[in-house]
């Protein structure tokens, strides 16, 4: 069954490795150059991907959060977990992706724009969600505190798009693609969407080893209280 | 004696015909993964005085928070007055006081403000009188305009008593009330206690001291590492041979 | 239902009533709304750097600081000596403890407003007299969905036995689009001179809706004796 597993687990990275240099040579060599900004709007053809899967991720995050409020089994919190560090890594591509994009189209690192602020303020709202994880040291609370969290995160979601669409853009425009560029962008959705789902499984698995780890130490410990008991305070 | 039968008289805010019923199946209770009580079944008839007796760390508190619905089991049913607990708990919790190891009360509010603002909480009747008439019984009259933070020990542990009483509950649970007490408020409250039993009322009292326990209670349940060893009735148990339980391994 | 605003009314009064004994809250928090808005006006520089229209920015950074400390304290409140536990044994619903506390806060916050508002539109030069009603419209439903997402925060973080800037990181990044949506609202009200617009209060409206639902419901999940 292991064997099966590692095969698996092989082949996937293997494919998405695969898929993700057939990505770059499709954007660079089968993609013409857009008319207005050049070369460097290929990097919109991982920015758009990132952003989706991070969006994704954000959702995977929140149906662990409200999974585990409902039933309380600690997978999901491990999910939750997961998936929230995956986002924040999405997430931060898609703001590195955004900026070098900014700079060399309209020559500034930053600028207050819906888009940009929209990104920032998720990549905000999850990278407190994993400081509030770490601030908590009792699991039982630690897997209330970020679900509560996490949960009113994502309905923030849509409220910060809305508010941050009100804010002046000084870059509009939306960029109409010729059918090449639309099968590259469709394309390189394979890559990143296997790296998405790839980490947070991995993560997944790693949250869910430590956990077993951590309560074998507890059981230990309960069945060595024998003279605890008397006496002693707990 | 009369006095404090007087102020069980008030009528209680539910009037049930099955008051202080308590039926424990099976209950586990675990904290972060960590079991605190395992397999806890007894039953209470209504009326009946038991101690809860136990080392530190055997469970009695939690078992304690446990019945007055402050937290759920982790598996396990529990029935209080004869139903088991539902979504609605608020009928439940209006006929439960709990005596706790905190006061529970607000420091910067007078006695008498605390108990009148529990009162009114649990729709009492006549707040103000009840409040007045639970702090004579208890010989806090005097006191009853101060702030809670300039009493001792003892007296707040009065306050906190009557603030479990304001309601007239059906079942009482106390969770080591004497501690850090002087001999006369100890008497004070096993005075109570007695009186309350005599009325008719449920009293279950988790204690550290055994021989005063056994001489209070008219059942013991003794629990020893979140597990009952024992559930008898008081005049059948041994105050050494209840410790030595307590402490086997 | 009636019973169930009582028992808000009566939560409410007991807050307010040990503050206004005690006085801890509202003197620090009022005092701390006054010197951000010192520090960011002398920081900022006089009105001509950064025009009269930076007020209801430096007015909602003092507001968050100021609120986040309130909330802190009056959640404080019941965890003295257990209070809160007793709060949970008597049969009222969970979701009254949260409006009673909501309900407090928004009273101290709006104290805090009065007090601290004045400072800022004096040090900042904004002339209120063309919509002040806009005004304290606008920052009042922004306030009120910064409470209900602060006290449902302040149940959640005191329980962890770690204050300090831990409630401050959970609620800030939260309410942010509040504060964009309220400082873009008045920046049309007041520089461009436009009418408040129904639409745009609605989308505060709704923001305050979503919030005020989302933190009741989960209240519920989180209190802990």
């Amino acid at each position: 069954m292991s064997m099966l597993r590692t095969t698996f687990r092989s082949a996937y990275w293997a494919i998405a490795g695969l898929s993700f240099g057939a990505t770059v040579y499709a954007v660079f060599n089968c993609t013409p150059d857009e008319a207005t900004m050049g070369t460097i709007q290929k990097i919109f053809y991982f920015h758009l991907p990132l952003a989706i899967c991070t969006f994704l991720s954000c959702t995977v995050a929140f149906v662990g959060n409200i999974a585990y409020l409902w039933q309380r089994r600690t997978k999901w919190d491990d999910l939750s977990a997961a998936a929230a560090n995956v986002a924040v890594l999405l997430c931060t591509g898609v703001l590195i992706t955004g900026m070098i994009w900014g700079r060399c189209a309209w020559g500034q690192w930053w600028t207050w724009s819906p888009r940009l602020t929209f990104s920032f303020l998720l990549w905000l709202l999850y990278v407190v969600y994993l400081m509030v994880r770490t601030s908590v040291t009792s699991p039982q609370r630690r897997a209330i505190v970020s679900a509560v969290y996490g949960i009113v995160a994502f309905l923030d979601v849509p409220l910060v798009y809305l508010s941050a669409s009100l804010l002046p853009d000084i870059h509009p425009g939306h960029v109409q693609l010729a059918p090449a560029m639309q099968l590259t962008l469709a394309f390189c959705f394979i890559p990143v969407t296997m790296l998405a789902a790839g980490l947070i499984a991995v993560r997944f698995n790693l949250n869910r080893r430590e956990r077993l780890v951590s309560d074998a130490q507890q059981s230990e410990y309960a069945a060595a209280l024998p003279f605890a008991a008397v006496g002693g305070a707990v | 004696m009369s006095a404090i039968l007087a102020l069980i008289d008030q009528p209680s805010s539910t009037a049930a015909p099955t008051a202080g019923h308590v039926e424990a199946q099976g209950l586990c209770k675990s904290i972060d993964e960590r079991p605190v009580l395992h397999e806890i079944t007894f039953g209470i008839a209504p009326g009946r005085y038991v101690a809860l007796l136990g080392a530190n760390g055997a469970g009695k508190s939690t078992l304690l928070k446990i019945l007055s619905t402050l937290t759920g089991p982790t598996s396990g049913q529990l029935k209080l007055f004869g139903q088991p607990l539902t979504r609605d708990l608020a009928s439940v919790r209006a006929r439960i006081g709990l005596i706790g190891h905190q006061s529970m009360l607000y420091h910067d509010l007078s006695a008498l403000e605390n108990l009148e603002f529990f009162g009114r909480l649990y729709g009492v009747k006549n707040v103000a009188q009840r409040a007045m008439h639970l702090l004579e019984t208890l010989g806090l009259a005097h006191r009853a305009h101060d702030c809670v933070k300039t009493f001792s020990r003892g007296m707040t542990q009065r306050v906190a008593i009557a603030r479990a009483l304001m309601h007239n509950p059906d079942l009482l649970l106390a969770d080591e009330p004497f501690a850090g007490l002087d001999a006369p408020s100890v008497a004070a409250v096993e005075e109570v206690l007695a009186a309350l039993h005599g009325a008719g009322k449920t009293i279950i009292l988790a204690n550290h001291d055994i021989g005063q326990s056994l001489r209070l209670a008219e059942q013991a349940i003794v629990l020893r590492r979140g597990r009952k060893v024992i559930a008898a009735p008081t005049r059948a148990l041994d105050a050494a041979d209840v410790l030595g339980e307590m402490q086997a391994l | 239902m009636i019973r169930s605003l009582q028992q808000i009314g009566l939560l409410t009064a007991k807050d307010l009533r040990i503050e206004a004994r005690t006085r801890q809250t509202l003197g620090l928090v009022v005092v701390l709304g006054i010197l951000i808005v010192t520090v960011l006006g002398l920081g900022l520089g006089s009105q001509h750097q950064t025009g009269s229209f930076g007020a209801p920015a430096v007015l909602w950074v003092a507001y968050l600081f100021a609120g986040v400390l309130c909330f802190e304290k009056t959640m404080g409140l019941e965890r003295q000596d257990g209070a809160l536990a007793g709060l949970l044994l008597s049969p009222i619903d969970r979701g009254v403890i949260f409006a009673g506390k909501l309900l407090s806060n928004l009273v101290l916050m709006l104290v805090v407003a009065a007090a601290v508002t004045p400072v800022g539109v004096l040090f900042f030069g904004f002339d209120l007299s063309p919509a002040p009603g806009g005004f304290a419209m606008v920052m009042g439903l922004g306030m009120l969905g910064f409470a209900a997402v602060g006290t449902l925060f302040s149940a959640l973080v005191s329980s962890t036995r770690l204050q300090g800037g831990l409630l401050a990181m959970v609620v800030f990044p939260v309410i942010l689009p509040l504060v964009i949506v309220s400082t873009q609202l008045l920046e049309k009200m007041f520089r461009e001179g436009r009418p408040l617009e129904a639409s745009s209060l609605a989308m505060l409206v709704a923001f305050d809706a979503i919030f005020l639902v989302a933190s009741w419901l989960l209240f519920e999940l989180i209190l802990e004796p």
